[in-house]
């Protein structure tokens, strides 16, 4: 067959008009019907992503969500708190691995099967997230202990520096834990949305979004237990849409986050629809 | 008849250029000499045929003409490049500034009016070089619009993006004759293809790459593909296509005969070191067998990629073995003769092949 000029004018039109039309239909059946899940969320939860030197030049607005992982086996600065978005969860167990798609056979054998284990290649999972829940709960309650610790152990050292730097430490991150820290709590996984969302009814409070979940080995006081690495979200930025960034953007780019002061405090109304893709519906600023 | 295109155009004025002179010596030599009407007749024809191509396409009629030419295809090349960069960039730095329902008809209006450039350039310009440069920024542009309607209305990446980029990339490629586009194209596939492959296998499509042998079926697929369809109108399509598809094949196989884990194998009580050592074997098999098609189908691109990777596999191979044993003067000596030992083996091929040409019926 003969390419002419016009043929490759109404294919190529075709393909971009067809193409176009895919992406935009996707859009409108996410956002159609009753959201999935809608919660508001503040700068806790969203900050403004890293920009590197590449992306200076880009004149969007994006938000990244922080979301943690709670760790309990990691000592005191357990659960980072801007949002590493990232981490091995307790409650991810080898019954819940095998849940999930991963051969976790033999695994306690020996060095080699743990090796071969954590050489299977990541899988797309559904990623519970809680927000402000017993699991973030619990994080600000271990703060609080670990705050009294170290004021005990000052008080009866008194003349000790060392003792005096370490509860000063703990008292920044219990104010950071307060203030400042995503309360957006990785709390589940599985493969089934529907079960999840029988599971967790709370549309407001619970938010499952497509996580990528890697198999991991944990070993703790000599023991040796199967994980599961939770890393990036599918959709880790949320675009700023254009009628929201004049009451965004001058909070955003006037202040800068520290552990007395946590930065701009606005509140955002973040809706994930029919596909699980999010968009931003409010935004309000503090004033 | 069919209109030629232009690489058609070029290698018949080469040929014609070659022709001539060839006649010219047999002329001397006294082995063929023509008669005046037959010379007029011929040189007639020639200058009729040249002329319309040179109108056409402005093809290269001398040497001269064929350096400039290698210039100016340099040139476009790094031009197209820049472009494309170029709306990439431009749209980053002024997007912010547009409402969402501006933003999709610019990048909509962006992708269908390079398109639309293309297609008239293409009528209008005889060298091809410019129709080059805005087909590069064509498929920039729709990349660019797909790519930015992921960001603007937050949609989950996904793999079946790179199906209508290689679609139109490809369409650009056979409509202008553009080797550039067709590679873009055929990269687009191998990704697709491999994610798709990985997928299948359970994994999530962005880490298609950590199992090198997701590109093996793409590999024969782009391999195979230029005998199913009669590519001989498409000056270098056939050779670009094998090519990628060796690269897909032999790539993973360096890349597998130094990283075992890497392998689905090591995942079946398989020592990562028998994977590799199997995997090495295979890379010296595959090559080697790459080198007996293209001598044997006169494929030089095929010879020359086989080459190419069994003298890294060759090599690799003596850098494991005796890099750390050897006294560097004595490892490059052995490499010198293992080059020199190619040559002598090549040579051979080349005699065997040239008997088999000269032997056939």
């Amino acid at each position: 067959m003969k390419l002419t000029p016009w043929k490759v004018l109404a294919a190529g039109f075709a393909l971009i008009l067809l193409a176009n039309a895919v992406a935009l239909v996707g859009v409108y059946l996410n956002r159609s019907g009753e959201a999935d899940s809608r919660m508001t969320l503040s700068q806790r939860e969203l900050s403004m992503p890293w920009r590197g030197a590449m992306v200076r030049e880009n004149s969007g607005l994006a938000l990244a969500l922080n979301w943690r992982v709670i760790e309990t086996g990691t000592g005191e600065y357990f659960g980072s708190g801007f949002g590493a978005n990232g981490g091995t969860p307790d409650w991810l167990d080898e019954s819940r691995m095998v849940a999930l798609g991963f051969d976790t056979a033999a695994v306690a054998a020996d060095q080699a099967e743990r090796r071969r284990f954590e050489r299977q290649l990541p899988r797309e999972v559904l990623l519970v997230l809680e927000l402000g829940g017993p699991a973030w709960q619990r994080a600000l309650e271990r703060t609080r202990q670990n705050v009294a610790r170290h004021e005990a152990a000052l008080l009866a050292n008194a003349d000790s520096k060392e003792f005096a730097a370490k509860a000063k430490r703990a008292q920044e991150q219990l104010k950071r834990e307060e203030n400042a820290n995503s309360r957006l709590v990785a709390s589940d996984a599985g493969l089934d949305r529907a079960a999840l969302r029988a599971k967790y009814p709370d549309r407001g409070r619970y938010l499952i979004v497509k996580a990528t979940l890697r198999p991991r080995t944990v070993t703790r006081d000599k023991q040796t237990r199967i994980g599961g690495y939770l890393s990036a979200l599918a959709v880790s930025q949320i675009n700023v849409p254009h009628a929201l960034r004049p009451a965004l953007e001058p909070a955003l780019r006037s202040q800068r986050r520290t552990t007395d002061e946590p930065g701009a405090r606005f509140e955002a109304t973040i809706a994930f629809g029919q596909r699980l893709e999010p968009w931003i519906e409010a935004v309000a600023v503090a004033r | 008849m069919n209109t030629p295109l232009r690489s058609e155009a070029q290698r018949r004025a080469d040929e014609i250029a070659i022709f001539q002179v060839e006649l010219a010596r047999l002329d001397e030599e006294g082995v063929l000499r023509l008669d005046p009407a037959q010379q007029q007749a011929l040189r007639e024809h020639h200058a009729a045929l040249l002329a319309s191509f040179a109108g056409r396409f402005d093809i290269d009629r001398d040497a001269q003409a064929r350096q400039l030419s290698l210039g100016m295809r340099v040139a476009s090349f790094l031009g197209a490049l820049a472009l494309a960069a170029s709306v990439f960039f431009l749209f980053y730095q002024f997007w912010g500034n547009f409402d969402e329902t501006a933003q999709v008809a610019i990048l909509l209006g962006a992708a269908l009016a390079s398109l639309g450039l293309t297609v008239w350039i293409q009528t209008r310009d005889a060298s091809g070089y410019f129709t080059k440069l805005a087909a590069m920024v064509a498929f920039a542009c729709f990349v660019l619009n797909l790519t930015m309607l992921g960001q603007i209305f937050n949609i989950t990446p996904t793999d079946r993006a790179l199906l209508p980029w290689a679609a139109l990339a490809l369409l650009l490629a056979y409509a202008c004759d553009l080797r550039l586009l067709l590679a873009a194209g055929i990269c687009c596939v191998i990704a697709y293809v491999a994610a798709r492959v990985g997928e299948w296998g359970g994994i999530y499509w962005l880490h298609f790459g950590e199992r090198p042998e997701n590109f093996f079926p793409v590999a024969a697929l782009l391999f195979v593909f230029p005998q199913l369809v009669d590519h001989r109108r498409m000056s270098g399509f056939a050779a670009i296509y094998r090519i990628f598809g060796l690269l897909s094949l032999l790539l993973p196989m360096l890349v597998l005969g130094h990283w075992g884990y890497g392998s689905y194998l090591a995942h079946y009580d398989i020592e990562a070191r028998s994977i590799e050592g199997a995997y090495e074997l295979a890379g010296f098999v595959a090559s080697a067998l790459a080198i007996w098609i293209g001598a044997r189908r006169q494929w030089p691109d095929t010879v020359n990629t086989g080459i190419t990777f069994f003298v890294i596999f060759l090599y690799t191979k003596f850098f494991d073995w005796w890099w750390e044993i050897m006294p560097k003067y004595l490892f490059f000596l052995v490499l010198g003769l293992a080059a020199i030992l190619i040559l002598l083996v090549l040579k051979r091929l080349r005699r065997i092949g040239r008997g088999t040409v000269e032997g056939a019926p």
